[in-house]
């Protein structure tokens, strides 16, 4: 442990070129805060009884006791490197030897990939941890493309390489082919994420961009530490050594000279990888776990490594750690790796900025967020609440990304739904605190420069869950964080005790603070519903809802999923619908939107906030839409983003644009509640194809307007073939041979399928991946383990929609028609479909 | 028979005496409170005509006119309309469900003094009057402004515009609306200040010379009433007038203005000087 005062710490701050900010990725189980703890010990910056014990960034009790993490956790770390002529290997010119790295620590289950995504969006670069023996999972792949999006460079730590060596013994070469496996799929991953402005940040053993360790035994290296060691010894350059101890490169003992051929007169030569990197650790392994207690102290010497004198006594395993921790500190290799590799902010905002800003790339905020200026105007993202001790009020977490904040500074406060010029969505207050922000521990801090992580005081009141601080009155928005998981579970709750209500919405409010996936509403029939991604992911949440945000007993109903309405055909007919007053007639069709469409709009390819120009390139370009008509898009819906259109097709019809916003704001409404079972759309396009409008402003507001066009457009949906969309997970199961059958019965008796079953080489398990509609996911980890006598463990996250087969909605006799009168009936409406007729106006 | 009853300007003895008698004998009386208002309150109403009458709101009305039709074809329903049936209303729609009932509804009709022809007041010869147009309470992002076209083509002939301003009595709140609830906002009544001040508004946007600040208008408030009142003046100088409670109304001067008109609502100016001045300078011999 470091032992630094604020004042030091400050001090870093203002050298943004020596700042690295990172998050530890990884999927779940990979060993990310193990991993993370060995960093902590050796460079964690605020000292501290507690510090060092282990999981460090799991600060919840319940993190600790199932061994998960659920929030994630940032951390502050102080790095030098060995070497001060290791400055120059560094991209860009550093000239002081002292880094400051803001780590973040982040769950790895799928269910809480959001708190994945709020942690990618304040820092640069990623470490990536991948297990030797799983290799790259479901959540690694997520994860790694949610970096990548963000325009973060990765680097990789290859990790439980201890139990590749203590449980599967494996050989040398296999080891090195397992290793470039591995790196292989991470690569094949990053390829296909290809951004051009990052340039090509695949991760290379020779490059010194890819780690290879044990978290939990505290050791880790790179193929760069040996090669400046050997460099040394054979008198060769370090970059070319580092060349040679990878991939197809051999030293010939006999003629002592490297070779690009494994083959020399008839024998097989040791790979230079293995002779040079892996014989010294395997020759510790075999003399450790042997006992071959003469040869330890000789291996220890020719290594340097000093043991002190009680651990002489030490066997077997715990000697292992004692001696692999002296001769490979893995907090060594890895500060190295993130201090040469990974970006400062001042390299990674120049590239970051139009990725980061929705403004014009050459206003005053943009250019302050490129140069990463600490005396521009102040731009500073939040990117998640977090819950102090102090119950009820949160610290605003996020990130400056240029000018400087400090306690007392008047800011603007800008939510997601700002827009610049307009005073919606917006606060002007003072800063109370700045604080940062160290695992549990919280540390005042008077100011913080462009490029730093920190906390705020004092904004959760102004904030939902994430947005835009800034001292400029013209600035827009930092861009709004996309999530890859979204509330496809939800369950309602209600008090037990009749008192406890008001405590029960005061708790729902600060849990939606608390978690960016969360989604909590009241119903028409005054239900309070809790959505969120994963069947474990709400449990936590109601957990925290129950012991803490409300603090009072809930009772909690049974899992229910949220589908989604479309349709399947083209309306039959126009749908007309005329206004109360009769004066006014709009004429709308509905009919698909394709697929492709939908998951651009809800990637954030296709959005409400592009040029129209550009969207109706793309959409013309990749989705064969009429230019014309893609020019047209009125709006997107629910909620302004949704996966549904508004396509204005009419032809010269005066005084259309007055009554836009009404149109827009039916849509929106109808949009968010089906007419089929008042749950949200999806996948629909809506054509206007005419209206007629009284030539007097007053008989055609928004009283006359906004409910007509509710109407036209659930005539036009239910005119359209009403279909609906159920929720599927994509499930990936990890599982011994002898326990497939198991998987393959519980899958199809719960709808699902296989799509994909990979042997790992060199081990008995198999990888399966599946889709299982969500509706049949609860209760499957129990009904699998039971079913594999627990060999099998599953991950499941949300991959995409799939129409409900079976029959029509409106049927009540088929599977979907129940379930929609079951949903009817659990909202309190009548449990028919009103018929087209109740929305439809004869000419 | 459905009677549909013109009540006049002011107030509850405006009615005609056919009307009255009429509403003393139907079997129900409506009066529809959405388009216009009276300056009394329905308890004077019923005290004069010395029976029940009902509020029909623009819900009513609209959507759920059967209740008012029922057996109309049978026995008699008045429907009172503040103004005249048929001027500056929708009831059009009305009276085409009444003749599309089965079996039809006769309906007969009993004008009554409208603010078409009230306006009159001013001294503003009718003849000189183009097509009337209505004023909407702006909001932040819906400021229509297709009534300044009609006042283009009114202006570009000389001849007067009258403007009628919004009333909204038991308006849905649009917000709530949209999120699927029904929630009615206060009711609110648009000023001759108000007016005044958007059609500068939208001459700042459009910039075509139609009404801008230096632009001559009358405004009027409670047309008919005891304290009916009258103000002229540039639309800058009514933008900052109080006239008091509502209804009002507005006109914009049109260029062909005669002098006897001139004369006339001179008198009303708020401020003689900038009258005189301004007519001189744009309107004077100008049509």
């Amino acid at each position: 442990m470091v032992n630094f005062t604020v004042e030091e710490i400050r001090g870093l701050m203002d050298n943004p070129k020596n700042i690295r900010n990172m998050s530890v990725i990884a999927h779940v189980d990979h060993g990310k805060s193990t991993l993370t703890d060995s960093l902590v010990q050796r460079a964690g910056i605020i000292s501290s009884a507690k510090a060092g014990e282990a999981r460090f960034t799991d600060t919840r009790p319940d993190e600790q006791e199932r061994g998960v993490t659920i929030k994630s956790t940032a951390i502050s770390l102080f790095a030098q490197l060995l070497d001060e002529e290791d400055l120059k290997d560094i991209p860009v010119p550093t000239e002081k030897n002292e880094f400051l790295i803001n780590l973040i620590d982040s769950p790895g289950h799928v269910d809480f990939s959001s708190e994945v995504t709020a942690a990618l969006r304040v820092t640069d670069g990623a470490l990536v941890v991948v297990d030797t023996v799983e290799g790259v999972c479901v959540q690694t792949e997520t994860v790694l493309r949610q970096a990548l999006g963000e325009r973060i460079k990765p680097v990789v730590v290859i990790n439980k390489v201890d139990r590749a060596l203590l449980e599967l013994q494996v050989s040398k070469e296999d080891l090195y082919q397992n290793f470039s496996r591995v790196i292989e799929s991470v690569n094949v991953v990053i390829s296909t994420y290809f951004d051009k402005t990052l340039g090509d940040v695949q991760v290379y053993p020779d490059k010194g961009t890819i780690a290879f360790g044990s978290g939990l035994h505290g050791w880790a290296f790179t193929v760069r530490q040996f090669a400046s060691k050997y460099a040394k010894k054979f008198g060769v350059d370090k970059n070319k050594m580092m060349e040679r101890l990878w991939g197809d490169n051999y030293f010939n003992p006999k003629t002592k000279k490297w070779t690009k051929n494994g083959d020399y007169e008839g024998q097989q030569l040791e790979r230079a990888f293995c002779q040079f990197i892996l014989d010294p650790i395997f020759r510790i392994f075999n003399a450790v776990m042997n006992f071959k207690k003469d040869e330890i102290p000789k291996l220890c010497e020719k290594l340097e490594i000093k043991l002190a004198g009680d651990e002489k006594d030490l066997e077997g395993k715990q000697l292992l750690k004692v001696i692999m921790k002296k001769f490979l500190p893995a907090a060594d290799a890895l500060l190295e790796m993130m201090v040469l590799h990974l970006p400062s902010p001042v390299t990674a905002q120049k590239y970051r900025m139009e990725t980061l800003y929705e403004g014009p790339p050459d206003d005053e905020a943009a250019i302050a967020i490129r140069d990463c200026d600490p005396k521009g105007t102040l731009m500073l993202y939040v990117s998640k609440m977090v819950p102090t001790s102090d119950k009820g009020r949160f610290y605003a977490f996020g990130r400056v990304f240029a000018g400087t904040v400090r306690s007392g500074l008047k800011v603007r406060i800008q939510g997601p739904n700002y827009t610049p010029g307009k005073k919606e969505d917006l606060f002007v207050k003072s800063i109370q605190r700045t604080i940062l922000m160290m695992g549990r521990y919280t540390e005042p801090i008077e100011d913080v420069p462009a490029g730093n992580i920190l906390g705020l005081v004092g904004i959760d009141q102004f904030l939902l869950k994430s947005g835009t601080l800034t001292t400029s009155e013209t600035a827009h928005n930092m861009k709004v964080m996309k999530f890859s998981v979204s509330p496809v579970v939800q369950r309602s709750v209600e008090v037990k005790n009749a008192n406890d209500l008001p405590k029960l919405v005061e708790g729902l409010k600060r849990l939606s603070k608390s978690d960016p996936c969360v989604l909590t509403y009241i119903t028409e029939s005054g239900e309070h519903v809790v959505a969120g991604a994963g069947e474990l992911h709400l449990e936590i949440c109601l957990k925290d809802l129950e012991e803490d945000h409300a603090g009072v007993p809930l009772r909690i109903s049974d899992p229910v999923v949220q589908y989604r309405e479309s349709v399947a055909a083209e309306s039959r007919m126009t749908a007309l619908s005329k206004s109360p007053n009769k004066h006014n007639r709009l004429y709308v069709i509905a009919a698909p939107l394709s697929e492709e469409v939908s998951k651009d709009i809800e990637s954030g390819k296709i959005g409400p906030r592009d040029d129209f120009k550009a969207r109706a390139r793309i959409l013309a370009d990749e989705h064969g839409w009429d230019v014309t008509d893609a020019r047209k898009i009125w709006c997107f819906g629910p909620d302004t983003s949704g996966a549904n259109v508004l396509v204005d097709q009419t032809k010269a019809v005066q005084y259309l644009n007055e009554i836009k916003d009404s149109v827009v704001s039916g849509f929106q409404w109808a949009t968010k509640e089906g007419p089929v079972a008042e749950e949200p759309m999806r996948s629909v396009r809506f054509n206007i194809m005419d209206v007629t409008l009284h030539a007097d402003a007053i008989h055609r507001g928004g009283g006359q307007i906004i409910p007509t066009a509710r109407r036209v457009l659930y005539a036009a949906t239910l005119l359209a073939d009403p279909s609906l969309l159920e929720p599927v997970f994509l499930v990936e199961i990890q599982v011994p041979e002898n326990a497939m059958g198991g998987i393959y019965s519980v899958l199809t008796r719960r709808r699902g399928h296989v799509f994909e079953e990979v042997q790992r080489p060199g081990t008995p398990l198999f990888n399966i991946k599946a889709y299982l509609p969500v509706n049949e996911s609860f209760g499957f980890n129990a009904d699998l383990r039971s079913n594999t006598s627990g060999q099998a463990f599953p991950q499941m996250v949300f991959d995409h929609w799939q129409l409900l087969p079976g029959g029509s909605p409106l049927d009540k006799t088929t599977m979907p028609g129940k379930i929609v009168e079951t949903m009817r009936k659990r909202k309190g409406i009548k449990p028919d479909v009103p018929g087209y007729e109740n929305y439809y106006d004869k000419l | 028979m459905l009677y549909l009853i013109g009540l006049g300007l002011a107030d509850h003895r405006d009615i005609s005496v056919k009307g009255l008698e009429i509403v003393k004998k139907a079997e129900r009386v409506y009066l529809e409170a959405y388009t216009a208002v009276l300056l009394v309150d329905k308890e004077q109403l019923e005290a004069y005509y010395g029976r029940e009458v009902i509020i029909a709101d623009r819900e009513m009305v609209e959507s759920s006119s059967d209740e008012i039709l029922a057996d109309a074809d049978k026995v008699d329903v008045a429907f009172l309309v503040v103004g005249d049936p048929f001027s500056a209303t929708t009831h059009t729609d009305f009276v085409l469900r009444a003749r599309q009932n089965d079996p039809p509804i006769p309906t007969r009709v009993l004008p009554n003094a409208s603010i078409l022809t009230g306006i009159g007041c001013t001294g503003l010869s009718l003849y000189n009057f183009g097509q009337t147009v209505s004023m909407v309470f702006f909001t932040e992002n819906w400021k229509p402004s297709s009534y300044y076209d009609r006042v283009k083509e009114n202006v570009g002939l000389g001849l007067h515009t009258l403007v009628l301003v919004d009333i909204k009595v038991k308006e849905p709140n649009l917000e709530a609306m949209a999120r699927g609830r029904i929630r009615y906002e206060p009711p609110r009544y648009m000023t001759v200040a108000q007016c005044a001040a958007q059609m500068i508004e939208t001459e700042e946007e459009r910039g075509e010379g139609v009404c801008g600040r230096e632009a001559l208008a009358v405004g009027v408030a409670r047309v008919g009433a005891e304290d009916q009142l009258i103000r002229a003046g540039t639309l800058e100088e009514l933008a900052e007038v109080d006239m008091g409670k509502p209804l009002h109304s507005l006109v914009l001067v049109g260029k062909r203005m005669h002098e006897m008109e001139r004369d006339f609502i001179r008198d009303f100016a708020v401020n003689k000087e900038t009258f005189d001045r301004v007519w001189a300078r744009d309107y004077e011999g100008k049509a």
